[in-house]
């Protein structure tokens, strides 16, 4: 700094100083951002790859190479294939229906004249709220005896819900689940979660995208003959809406790649009734935190950081084709 | 409205369902443990009073107490004397069940510390985020020099990187360095926002370059230019970013949880309540909730005065 302004201070000698002292400048801007870009994303993005080949543990000083055995698990283990699983089904669950129902709540609340405000700001709370505490809340909700949800369905019994559902006339006679400790239901309710916290982060997204649609277009479509509104929506909301559909769709399956929460607060050991919800991040912190197995650890590091980037990459190639779909 | 009814209906069941837990959540914070267990009370539960028996029980007199006691209780024999004392006690430790969950909440952990954690360790975050990545940012949009291009495209190849993903290894390098269950580890991965220096750039690319050569005219030196002339301009960049950081960071739970064990003192407030939780028996609910609560209630007050800003910071810093 003292530097620069000494260098700033002497008389200017033409075109050449002023552009090798910005030069300079510029690089003691940027010079912070670089370094820190360095050392905090990555240098641990390599040490993670070196990692991944080694059986490294925590207050060892030695290790070995162990080639691609670490890898050779993943794809073996009958864990990580649960792994895997619980990880897909969750984000192949949360990504479609959280982005389905974010443009679908910003249609509607588009639609409206009324309470447009009110709808988005309850819509838009989760976003807000920390995630760890309402898992906490969503626990009781959903606990076996005293829960709301339990209480609320069977209220539906003796009802005619009991004759028309079957999983209704089910939980009346033998008992409505026990959701967190059933491993057919642990990854939905996890997923429901997930879809209930996301969705209104896509609504605002797509609200957005919506402004910016033109009207006249509607108009276009219209003397074109595309009468019913589904028409109106197929030919020109949607493909207009394409740009900010490719970026709720990255933003949510990276997001939903990363979930641990709601899994660690609900099953902190061991990540769910058989596994159901043993998601990556899950593993990532089991194994190389709390077991020290850091060579396990840093292979699903990596395996996760492969799907981020392709999953990015495939954006970015979208966004630059300019893709429309429709 | 009358044609939009459905429409209207549709979302109303969305925001019930939405609305649920936190109504739970607030709900559960004002009643007793038996309203609780019997699902009674409605919203507000009734509020009648209620004994806290773990006040009682620590208040059981002992045989010197009774004794010192003996000029309050007049020829009174010492049971009668005990059952006396354990009554006032009964009395002292009656309140309503609001009052007992909320002083629960602040009494049975330290939640005042957790949440001066959570704000020191978010304000520095950003605070240090601002001061790296605003100069970065000023000089990839606005400076010719040698390898701007390359640091561009460092700037987006790392944003492809989610720090919760490259978690294990900083974790493993904190630890080399003896840094686990401090301050720095809460705060030092998060110090390099590549986002906000995305974010930044783009906003001062639509400063006209003619506001910094005049502030170059009037002798101001780069560094001057970025804090004096760049950041007032660019407020409202500026607001956003803090939002979609400081709710980052507020609600983290993943990294805290890896770096911070056992040492209660550095406890961030989902950490503190996640302590909570683990400890908790059954009758717990109530104070439970009212951490939560206490822990969600600053974001979302917050959220509800500014909603505009803060639905503009969130999308804006969406759509990059």
């Amino acid at each position: 700094m003292a530097e620069l302004t000494s260098t700033l201070a002497k008389p200017q000698s033409g075109e050449q100083d002023a552009a090798r002292r910005q030069r300079r400048a510029a690089w003691a801007l940027t010079l912070p951002a670089v370094l820190l870009m360095g050392v905090i994303l990555l240098v641990p993005v390599a040490v993670a790859a070196v990692l991944s080949f080694t059986d490294f543990s925590l207050g060892n000083d030695s290790f070995n190479w162990v080639g691609f055995k670490n890898y050779d698990r993943l794809f073996t283990r009958s864990t990580y294939a649960k792994m895997f699983v619980a990880t897909f089904t969750y984000v192949v669950t949360v990504v479609p229906i959280s982005v389905g129902l974010g443009l679908g709540a910003a249609l509607l609340i588009q639609s409206i004249t009324h309470l447009r405000e009110v709808y988005k700001t309850i819509y838009f709370l989760p976003v807000m709220a920390t995630l760890l505490a309402m898992a906490i809340a969503w626990e009781f909700m959903l606990h076996p005896s005293i829960g709301m949800i339990n209480r609320t369905l069977e209220l539906g019994c003796g009802t005619v819900l009991e004759h028309i559902w079957p999983f209704m006339a089910n939980g009346c006679v033998q008992g409505f689940p026990v959701w967190l400790g059933d491993k057919r239901y642990a990854i939905w309710v996890i997923s429901f979660i997930g879809i209930w916290q996301g969705f209104g982060f896509n609504m605002v997204l797509y609200l957005a995208g919506l402004t910016g649609v033109h009207r006249e277009l509607y108009h276009a479509a219209e003397m074109d003959g595309a009468k019913s509104g589904w028409e109106r929506f197929r030919l020109v909301t949607w493909p207009a809406l394409g740009p900010t559909t490719v970026f709720v769709v990255t933003i949510s399956c990276i997001r939903a790649f990363q979930v641990f929460d709601t899994v660690e607060a609900f099953w902190p050991q061991g990540g769910g009734p058989n596994k159901s919800t043993y998601v990556m991040m899950f593993a990532i912190f089991e194994k190389g935190v709390q077991q020290n197995l850091i060579g396990a650890g840093a292979s699903i590091t990596v395996m996760f950081l492969v799907f981020v980037m392709i999953l990015t990459l495939i954006q970015r190639w979208l966004v630059e084709r300019k893709v429309h779909y429709g | 409205m009358t044609h939009d009814w459905w429409k209207h209906l549709i979302l109303t069941l969305g925001a019930l369902i939405v609305i649920a837990p936190f109504y739970m959540m607030v709900s559960y914070s004002f009643k007793s443990p038996g309203e609780i267990d019997r699902g009674e009370g409605g919203f507000f539960g009734r509020q009648e009073l209620m004994v806290d028996e773990r006040c009682v029980q620590l208040r059981d007199p002992n045989r010197d107490e009774i004794t010192t006691a003996r000029t309050r209780f007049p020829n009174q024999t010492d049971r009668q004397i005990h059952t006396a004392m354990v009554a006032e006690a009964t009395v002292d430790c009656s309140m309503r069940p609001v009052v007992f969950n909320y002083s629960k909440a602040f009494t049975e952990a330290p939640l005042l510390r957790y949440l001066l954690n959570g704000v020191i360790v978010t304000a520095s975050i950003f605070f240090i985020q601002v001061l790296v990545a605003v100069p970065a940012a000023y000089a990839l949009a606005k400076l010719k020099f040698w390898g701007r291009e390359a640091v561009f495209s460092l700037v987006l190849f790392c944003l492809l990187i989610p720090v919760h993903a490259i978690a294990l290894p900083l974790y493993i390098m904190l630890a080399k360095l003896g840094l686990t269950n401090t301050y720095a580890a809460l705060v030092v991965p998060w110090t390099i926002s590549v986002f906000g220096i995305f974010l930044m750039r783009q906003f001062f690319m639509t400063v006209p370059d003619d506001l910094i050569d005049a502030a170059r005219m009037d002798g101001m030196g780069e560094f001057a230019i970025v804090w004096r002339v760049m950041l007032p301009t660019a407020i409202p960049a500026l607001l956003a970013f803090a939002i979609f950081s400081i709710v980052a960071h507020w609600n983290d739970y993943f990294w805290p949880r890896i770096v911070v064990t056992g040492n209660r003192d550095l406890f961030t407030p989902p950490l503190g309540l996640r302590e909570f939780k683990g400890d908790g028996d059954g009758s717990f609910f109530g104070p439970m909730m009212a951490t939560a609560t206490v822990i969600v209630m600053p974001l979302i007050v917050a959220f509800l005065l500014a909603q505009k800003r803060f639905i503009e910071g969130i999308t804006l810093s969406g759509m990059k």
